[in-house]
């Protein structure tokens, strides 16, 4: 479905990302952590266009990223990205941020956009809210809309970008669980984030990136179990034991 | 001691009023093409087309380093014969509203550019990253997602520059356009009653300015409590 090859990214002299090469199969939920600066946002942006990188080659589903030919907008439309801040239109009702761009991208017509959003609105349990402003929800609302958001489009595969790091630690929980139970439903998905949880729950595949190179890209049991790198071994003890 | 005579304003409030629908016809129309022009502009100074954004930045640099009433001048001589040249019109055709319209929106446009352009850096850089994850072109997120936002955010600074165009209108008065402050001059020098008439005009200006003003003012309230 995705997969890199010796991807590299640099400002300048400064390396961002350093020859990533990894796969993600269809149906495959891989979870992608390290410390912070690693290069694991530019790693998942790259994957939909939103970063440029240098060299290498990412092909998603049968598409090159980086070859000027390729039409970025309508290989965007088919992957679904949530984000930090959640990225909501502020300006249109949640219904409205749900049906613009089924409606302006895929063409589908208003009413049937509606009604599909609805329908995920329905999934994430925000069907009453439909009708406000995002500035109306609370912040894990909004992450569950801007999922329901990327769901509208019928997308191949969902990257996430560090999901609940902006959220207030009750409102974590909420937005995981619509995250496992898209993963539950075979949802190809690349997830950055720090939820071990999470990852102990429903990956399939841990990466873990420092200054820029994938340092270990394993199963998660092997990952959880035994981490080879003695960076990921310091970075787990940090993270776990507190 | 100056004895004040107001005896000719009552006569003269018609041609007074003529007058006005004149400034308020250049204001309205050089606020809307400015906006118009004005966000092009802002469009192509932020465009990754390096001619284009250097087009916008030479365009706004020039007209925000000349006088306003030099444009006009210009605009008034220049404009009506090449006009009349295009279109084949008749020579001396008034078309001194038309030039003066143009003037004030290219010159204007200037000014809203910078405005527009802080808006839209004001949108934050992720919005219009969720609006080309989601399939959008650079278009239409712009058109659907940033643009909106910016200018919710820009009314205010639109329509106080709206409010100094207005009272920049007056400069008209070089082309011998009776706009308001033209009609007042007029009256004044015909009646030999220049300063009252200038007086009143004065009022009438710091009255429409001020209220205006104060209604920007609310709106901006309003907007920080909503």
């Amino acid at each position: 479905m995705i997969s890199m090859n010796k991807v590299s990214k640099h400002y300048g002299s400064f390396q961002v990302l350093a020859d990533c090469t990894t796969q993600v199969q269809k149906g495959e939920v891989i979870v992608v952590c390290g410390p912070s600066g690693s290069g694991k946002s530019t790693l998942i942006k790259c994957v939909n266009g939103l970063e440029p990188f240098q060299s290498g080659e990412i092909i998603v589903n049968g598409v090159s990223v980086g070859d000027p030919k390729t039409n970025l907008s309508k290989l965007r439309s088919t992957v679904g990205m949530v984000f930090q801040n959640f990225e909501l239109f502020p300006h249109m009702r949640i219904i409205d941020n749900l049906a613009i761009a089924q409606v302006k991208v895929l063409g589908r017509n208003p009413e049937q956009a509606r009604e599909k959003g609805f329908k995920l609105l329905d999934r994430v349990g925000l069907r009453v809210q439909a009708e406000k402003y995002p500035g109306q929800l609370s912040g894990g609302q909004q992450q569950r809309v801007a999922i329901a958001r990327a769901l509208s489009m019928d997308p191949i595969c969902m990257l996430f970008d560090e999901p609940t790091s902006a959220l207030d630690p009750e409102m974590i929980n909420e937005v995981l669980d619509v995250m496992t139970e898209l993963a539950q439903e075979g949802m190809t998905m690349m997830c950055v984030t720090h939820e071990m949880g999470f990852a102990r729950r429903v990956a399939h595949r841990v990466i873990f990136m420092d200054q820029g190179r994938i340092v270990e890209d394993d199963s998660k049991e092997a990952f959880f179990g035994n981490p080879r790198s003695e960076r990921a071994q310091q970075f787990l003890a940090k993270i776990l034991h507190h | 001691m100056h004895e004040f005579d107001w005896s000719s304003i009552p006569n003269a409030l018609p041609f007074l009023w003529d007058g006005m629908l004149i400034s308020l016809e250049i204001t309205l129309s050089a606020v809307v093409f400015g906006i118009v022009w004005g966000t092009l502009l802002a469009l192509m100074r932020l465009s990754s087309i390096t001619p284009l954004s250097w087009f916008a930045a030479g365009y706004v640099n020039l007209f925000r380093a000349v006088p306003l009433v030099m444009v006009l001048l210009w605009f008034f001589l220049i404009v009506p014969h090449l006009l009349e040249s295009l279109f084949g019109l008749p020579r001396g055709t008034d078309m001194r509203l038309t030039s003066a319209i143009a003037g004030f929106a290219l010159f204007e446009a200037a000014y809203y550019s910078e405005i527009i352009r802080a808006g839209i850096q004001s949108v934050p850089k992720g919005q219009m990253a969720a609006a080309s994850a989601l399939g959008m072109t650079y278009g239409q997120a712009m058109r659907l997602v940033v643009l909106p936002q910016a200018f919710r955010n820009m009314v205010p600074l639109l329509l106080t520059q709206g409010i100094i165009l207005f009272q920049d209108t007056s400069l008209v008065y070089v082309s011998a356009l009776a706009d308001f402050f033209g009609a007042a001059y007029k009256v004044g020098d015909r009646d030999g009653r220049l300063v009252e008439l200038l007086l009143f005009a004065g009022a009438v200006y710091f009255v429409l300015c001020f209220a205006a003003s104060r209604v920007v003012r609310h709106y901006q309230n309003k907007m920080k409590t909503a």
